[in-house]
């Protein structure tokens, strides 16, 4: 009973406070990594809590004694006062929905995702083999366009794509500092952290950590780029880049497109604080743990209580012999 | 097997090339004849790589006498423009295929852009 409500605390609070918190903090923009590495460890802290929340409430209808044998039968009994809950069978049905339909709903929603965007790579793919052309330079795939537009095709094989106009535009640092930004994407795996805050923000729409944790994401994976590519050029040349493909590209369509990561961007570039210390990114390492492995803490404290009670002979029964 | 399939991707792009350049239905035959300057290939390749791009929707084709004569559906420029438009199609609606450089943004928030580098220049020019 207080593993489940240890649980659901730990799940509004990962839902509602921990996204609070960490918008609020300004030095997560100093190591992009670290806040990438909170952002995620809050959301698997959240689904997490709430799936092993149903566990809790379903484990004492689960048989232990038939197949974990004798040796646990006393165990048993002791396992189900620990995770006793009012309500009894009507909660643990309660708690089995809940942890299955969760799970269910996050694995769907991932697998749809990674559905989508893989096909919709393949199509581009297709089409860029048959339109683009390699630049012997940079190694890019160039495509004949008037809007200068930069970007790359993560997965298998992944591609930096360019347009002509995007050549033209910049100037060769610039062009440099484009290349080495896309191609941190690449090697960083950006797509995947993306992809996995996409689902979870799709699966639960209602719920403010997941999307507040994509959008976070959105802009943590840029900055991390644009320090990757700042450790081999101009800092001033990545910045100048951003500014000169934004002001060449069409303004948005539609409203609130995301330009203010762009302008964030070209702030840090231009007056870049220092990275987190060692102790910073300790500590922020050390809570990232705890998030993830809360829940399961939680969930197998009663288990350790039993097994160390003395009804619970998890040890050899020394004094029957 | 796995040789092969990436070897047929080229040769798509150089065909779609001749084809576009040409402007006119053409018979595999002619294509071949063209190709055949850079590089040997049989008949039945070709043959098979046109056939491939018409039933993927990028050649039309009629029959002349006992041949097909291949055509592109649409033109390279009209295919770039669809493969751009796709590109920077609204973010929501794209799904995470892609990463951008810059994103697309409201005019307002490009002045904050250059007003954010016009204050480093003005401040690095007054160092100097």
């Amino acid at each position: 009973m207080i593993a489940d409500v240890a649980l659901v605390v730990v799940a509004v609070l990962a839902a509602t406070l921990g996204p609070r918190l960490l918008q609020r903090s300004t030095s997560i923009e100093r190591s992009p990594w670290v806040g990438i590495v909170l952002w995620q460890s809050l959301s698997v802290s959240a689904v997490a809590a709430v799936v092993l929340t149903g566990a809790a409430l379903a484990l004492p209808a689960v048989p232990l004694t038939n197949d974990l044998a004798a040796l646990l039968s006393a165990c048993g009994a002791a396992l189900r006062a620990q995770y006793e809950t009012p309500g009894g069978a009507a909660a643990s049905a309660t708690g089995a929905v809940l942890a299955v339909s969760v799970l269910g709903r996050v694995i769907y929603c991932l697998a749809a995702e990674v559905a989508l965007a893989r096909s919709q790579r393949a199509r581009l793919r297709r089409s860029l083999l048959i339109l683009a052309q390699t630049d012997p330079c940079t190694g890019a795939l160039v495509l004949e366009h008037e809007a200068p537009v930069a970007y790359c095709v993560p997965g298998h094989g992944g591609r930096v794509v360019m347009t002509s106009a995007a050549l033209e535009t910049l100037r060769p640092d610039e062009l440099e500092a484009v290349m080495a930004h896309e191609r941190a994407h690449l090697v960083a795996r950006h797509h995947l952290v993306l992809a996995v805050s996409r689902a979870l923000a799709r699966a639960f729409p209602g719920v403010p950590v997941f999307r507040d944790a994509h959008v976070a994401l959105t802009r943590l994976v840029e900055m991390h780029a644009d320090d990757v590519a700042a450790s081999c050029n101009e800092r001033l040349s990545i910045a100048t880049a951003v500014v000169r493909m934004a002001e060449s590209k069409a303004p948005a369509a539609a409203l609130g497109a995301g330009g203010p990561t762009s302008v964030a961007r070209v702030r840090r570039l231009l007056a870049p604080a220092d990275p987190l210390r060692a102790s910073g990114v300790a500590a922020a390492l050390v809570i990232a743990a705890v998030l993830v492995l809360a829940p399961l803490g939680i969930l197998a404290a009663p288990a350790v209580v039993a097994a160390t009670a003395d009804l619970c002979p998890i040890d050899f029964p020394t004094d029957t012999v | 097997m796995q040789q092969r399939v990436s070897n047929l991707g080229p040769l798509e792009a150089v065909i779609m090339e001749r084809l576009w350049a040409r402007g006119r239905p053409t018979p595999v035959r002619a294509v071949l004849d063209e190709l055949e300057h850079e590089r040997s290939l049989a008949y039945t390749t070709v043959m098979t790589v046109m056939d491939n791009l018409h039933r993927k929707g990028l050649l039309g084709r009629e029959r002349v006498g006992r041949a097909y004569h291949y055509v592109p559906v649409r033109s390279r420029e009209e295919h770039t423009a669809a493969l751009m438009s796709e590109v920077l199609a609204d973010t929501a609606d794209r799904g995470s295929a892609l990463l951008h450089f810059v994103e697309q943004m409201q005019p307002e928030e490009l002045d904050r852009l250059r007003s954010a580098l016009d204050q480093r220049s003005s401040t690095k020019s007054e160092g100097e």
